[in-house]
Parts: C-alpha cells; structure tokens; sequence
C-alpha cells in the first residue's frame, strides 16, 4: 500500500468517526439549543397559523414572503423545526450510549454506592423519552370535535361514534361571570354500546378510548325562512354562520352576534347587560350576490324582509364545543416526565449528599 | 374586596410589607455605605418582617377570595416578590452572604412595587383555572423564579467583583463562592421549573386535551428552561469562565421576567387571564 492510498484509508477509517464525534459533542448541541431557542423566540412574536394576506399586511410584502417560504408561519411544525428535535434525540442518545460505560465504572468503582453519578444520565434519558413520547403521541393521538345544542346527536369524524348532547349548562355566580360550564353526552358506539356522562372545564368525560373535552360555547338560532309568507325552510345557525333560501342560494342570512341583554353605553355601543335572556337581539347581515343589503339587530320574532323572502330568527339557544382526543399513549410522557424530574433531584441533590457522607464516615 | 376586614388585613398589610422591604434595601445600601455589618443585620431582619406580613396578606387574600391567591397579575407579583424574598433569605443565612441584600433586596421591592400598580380586584375563577394543578403548577413557579432572583443577584455581584474595588467588595465572597451560589440557586430553580412547566403540562392536559399547545408562555418557559440548561451544562463541564456563567444567568432572567411581565403583555395566548 503507497503512502497516498494509506491517508485515504486513513482518512475514510477517521471521517465515520469524526461525524459521530461532531453528533454526540456538546458543542453540537449547544448550537441545536441555540437555534431553538431563536426559532422559539420567532414562533411566539410570529402569529403562526395565519395567512400570508395577514403577515403582508403586518410586515409588508418582504418579511411576508420571507415568513412563508422559511416555514414561520407555522414554525413549531415545520420540517426544519422537526431535524433539529430529532438532531438533538440523536446527540441526546449518542452522548447517553457513550458515557454509559463510564458511568457504569464509576458507579462500580464506589461501591455502587453513589446513585449520584447516574442523575445526569437520567436526567438526558428523561428528556430524551419525552421528546420521543411527545413526537410519538403527535403521531398516534387523533382529534375530532363535535358541536349543537341539547338534544342533538352528531358522528364524532369518522370514529363510527355518535357523540349525543343530552344537556349543557353554564353556572352563574351572582356577579352573572361563569362557574363552570357542562354537557351531559351520550356516547354509542357502532355495537350500540352507550356510555353517558358529564364533561365539563378540567373534568374531561371518558368513553371508549376517547376523552371529552368542555371546549368552548356560544349562541345558535332557529332561522324560519318565508317565501310569499309561506314556510320554506328552516334552520338551526350558530353565530358566526349562515343561511339562505334554497330557491334563491345568493340571499344569505349571517347570523354575526347574540346579545342576550341588550343595552347601549355612553359612547352609543351595543353590548350586552348580563348573560340573562332579558332583552335578546340578534345581530344580522343579509347579503345578495355577495354584496350587502342590509345589517341590523332583530328581537327573536321579528321579521326581516327582502322582497318576497322574509327570515324571523327565534329560540335563542346556547350550543357546545366538544373536542374529542384519542391520545394511547399519553401514559409515556407522565413515565418521561418523573424519570427527567428524578434524574435532576440526583444530579443535584443526592450527589453531594454522598459526598458528605462519605467525607463524614473518612 | 368581598370582606371589609380580611381586604384592610390585605391592604394595609401589603403596604407594610412594600414600606419593610424598602427599608431592608435602605438599610443594605447603608450597609454598602457605611460597611457596618449592624446595618445588614437590620436589613435582613426588616425583609424578613417584610416576609412575614407579606404572608399574613397572601393568605388574607386567599381566605377573602376562597382560592389561591395565585391567578392574575397582581397576585403572581405578589407571590414572586415573596419567593425572591423567602430565596433570598435562605441564601443569605446559607452563604453567610449579606451584600447579596443590596442587589436582591431592592429586586424584591421592585417586584412588590409592580405587584402594588396592578388591579388588586379579586376577581372570580375562569372555569379553566377551578384546578387543584393550580396550586402546585404557580407554588412550582415561584420558587423557581425566586431561586433565579437570587442567582441573578449573585451574578450581578461576580460581574462587578472584579470591577469595583473597595472595601465593600472585600465583603463580597470570593469567586469560586458566588460561583457556586448562583450554580446552587439555578439548581433549585431549574428543578422546580421543570417540576412547573410538567405540572403545567398535565393542567393542560385536563383542561384543553393537550399537554403542550406553543402557547408564548409555554414557549418562553421553554427558553427559560434552555437558557438554564446550558448554564448547567457549561457550569459543570468547567470550560468556562465564570464570569460566562454568571452572563448566562443575567440572560436566564432576563427570560424569566420577560416569561412573566412581557409575555403577559406582549404576546396573548392562552394564558392571557394572567394579564387581567
């Protein structure tokens, strides 16, 4: 072998071994901590989730199309956000293989007295379950959400459950803020298997591998849409949304807003005096053909009139927001979490607790 | 206030614990001053008073508003001075370390102070806050942050050690000493901010369906929680400096403060309750 080839063997032998070197050193993730932690400062001054109409109008043309092409519009889910977490699970399980052995020694060569010298290591094995755990479960656990009111039944996605609201109630104090809000649910499955129950904000209502969440509520309506003052439809909206005619679909209803108890401020506003149906008003848009015909607040009764069509909104009622998780393997992260917790008391606490002791027993 | 006597307990008590604290920073920069040791002890003894009543009026509060006194703005203030205050006491008796009162003692008026210009109303529970996570998610935090009060101090010490000369400074441990506080006071509070962002996590849980949401307060905690990690990292590797360290626990809590006052007004999320 000349000497040339020999520095390239040399070379090749050294190369594996200098990459694995630059993965498990600290220096390494020292850089993968630091990105994050610039990529997490951009994550929370950056609304993300919005469009890119929003970020032009916030930061101009320029940063808008520098947020969407880098992904920073949704940074916490990104590809690049994803490498460097898996980077830092593959310097986290490198520097973990390689200062087992050490450890190891060290522990035996104390007698294996000093529990002490594992809490670092414990400490990167929990944090390395959890990021596993927490990757994994994003992968693993499924979210659907039904909403109505008392008395409606509606598919839970594509699950084959049927998730029926029984009852939903929303706890006043005296000073008219919210106590608490529950909804009695009725869950059956494809077998017909029911399980009843109540979820309400904190006490999430378990049934067949699904937790049920209290989400959020607001206000719906009965819509009675008139042709030549017969009835032609009617419909149930949540504020926020719509209807219309089936004859004439370009004549919509948007139901925006409920005020339970109107009233008006000083400045002339509306606003609503208590969560009490003691004056109710709904707020509406009637829009044709996209543009808009009219706006205007109606008692429930009253009757809103475009030519030959008429819409009289009724029976206000309050709606829930259920959410739905299916989350298998949530159990893993609570195992990650005391592992981490139990691994940073030893690293700092056991430690010199035995070093005093043994200074103290010599 | 919903009962006349236990809010004028609260009151005033908060009042006298703001005037305490001030004077134990008056009296710990005469320390400086006057190199008196007698002053210093005075100091302590008035921000120990301070934490007394300052707990007298916590738990007034907390028995006025039928809760824990830990939900808006005001009362987490409130309770973060008290935990710099309880950290700082700790530390000095430990450490035998009286010039830390010159730093951490005026930390913990400003902190108070704030505490004082918010809306001290007590307001009703949000159904997402009726938690028993609650208490240990918020007690888990004020420690933590109480610790990274005190090593920021501590910090602030090592920084002008070598800066300023004088007999003051002669009264000041040495490095290897401050060192070794502020490693010890990030330790306790890097445990207990792990202990309170995983006791976050598990109220999330239970209230939203998920343990993380990249809420900006979960976000910032989560920096916070890196910051800290490195120190450690580079504190117990040795490579370098102390004078590196103790930056890195000035950036700490930076975050930390930036965590509690800037995100609440900067940046809403789910945590905007905490604003009110």
């Amino acid at each position: 072998m000349d000497g040339a080839s020999e520095t390239k063997t040399t070379k090749e032998k050294n190369r594996p071994q200098s990459w694995l070197s630059v993965l498990k050193s600290m220096q390494f993730s020292f850089v993968l901590l630091f990105i994050i932690v610039a990529a997490c400062i951009a994550g929370s001054v950056i609304p993300q989730g919005a469009s890119e109409a929003v970020y032009r109008q916030m930061y101009g043309n320029t940063w808008a199309k520098i947020i969407v092409e880098l992904n920073l519009d949704h940074i916490f889910t990104c590809w690049w956000f994803v490498l460097l977490t898996a980077l830092l699970c593959v310097n986290l399980i490198l520097c973990s293989v390689s200062r087992f052995p050490a450890v190891l020694r060290a522990w035996k060569s104390s007698g294996r007295k000093n529990i002490g010298m594992w809490g670092s290591w414990i400490t990167h094995l929990g944090l390395l379950l959890l990021i596993i755990s927490f990757a994994t479960g994003q992968y693993t656990s499924r979210e659907e959400t039904v909403y109505g009111i008392a008395g409606s039944t509606q598919p839970l996605g594509n699950t084959g459950l049927l998730v029926t609201i029984d009852s939903f109630k929303a706890s006043l104090r005296e000073d008219y803020t919210v106590e608490q809000y529950t909804a009695g649910l009725t869950v059956t499955d494809q077998q017909g298997n029911k399980k009843s129950g109540s979820a309400s904000v904190n006490h999430p209502f378990d049934a067949f591998g699904y937790s049920f969440y209290q989400d959020s509520m607001g206000w719906a309506s009965y819509v009675d849409i008139y042709k030549s003052g017969d009835l032609a439809k009617t419909d149930l909206i949540c504020a926020g949304e719509y209807t219309f005619p089936n004859d004439l679909p370009s004549l919509v209803l948007l139901f925006n807003k409920f005020y339970p108890d109107l009233d008006r401020s000083e400045d002339g506003g509306y606003y609503s005096r208590t969560p009490l149906l003691n004056n109710p008003h709904f707020l509406y848009t009637v829009y044709y053909n996209g543009s808009v015909l009219g706006m205007g607040l109606a008692a429930p009764g009253t009757s809103i009139d475009c030519n030959e069509y008429s819409f009289i909104m009724r029976d206000p009622c309050e709606y829930t927001l259920i959410v739905a998780k299916y989350d298998p393997l949530s159990w893993m992260l609570g195992v990650s979490a005391l592992v981490l917790l139990a691994g940073l008391f030893i690293s700092f606490y056991v430690k010199p607790w035995e070093k005093k002791r043994s200074k103290h027993e010599g | 206030m919903k009962d006349s006597i236990l809010g004028n307990i609260e009151s005033i008590g908060f009042m006298a614990a703001l005037v305490l604290y001030f004077a134990g920073s008056v009296l710990y920069f005469v320390y400086a001053g006057t190199k008196k040791e007698k002053a210093a002890r005075i100091g302590y003894v008035l921000v120990f008073a301070g934490l007394a009543v300052h707990t007298v009026c916590i738990i007034a509060r907390g028995i006025n508003a039928g809760r824990l006194p830990l939900t808006n703005q005001f009362e987490f203030a409130s309770a973060f001075a008290w935990g710099i205050a309880l950290c700082f006491l700790v530390f000095v008796k430990k450490f035998s370390f009286d010039a830390l009162g010159m730093v951490v003692a005026p930390l913990v008026f400003l902190v108070a102070g704030y505490a004082f210009m918010q809306n001290r109303e007590i307001n009703s529970l949000m159904p997402a806050l009726q938690s028993g996570w609650l208490g240990f998610h918020v007690c888990t935090a004020i420690v933590a942050y109480g610790s990274f009060g005190v090593a920021f101090g501590v910090a602030v010490f090592f920084l002008l050690k070598g800066k300023i000369k004088g007999q003051l400074m002669e009264r000041v441990p040495d490095e290897k000493t401050l060192d070794n506080i502020i490693y010890r006071a990030v330790a306790l509070g890097f445990l207990f901010l792990t202990l309170c962002m995983i006791t976050g996590a598990i109220w999330a849980k239970r209230a939203w369906g998920s343990y993380w949401n990249w809420d900006p307060k979960e976000t910032w905690s989560l920096i916070t929680w890196i910051i800290y990690a490195i120190f450690l990292h580079l504190r117990l590797r040795g490579t370098v400096s102390g004078r590196k360290a103790a930056i890195l626990a000035l950036i700490g809590f930076i975050c930390v403060i930036f965590t509690y006052v800037g995100v609440n007004l900067l940046l809403p999320g789910l945590h905007s309750y905490a604003s009110a």
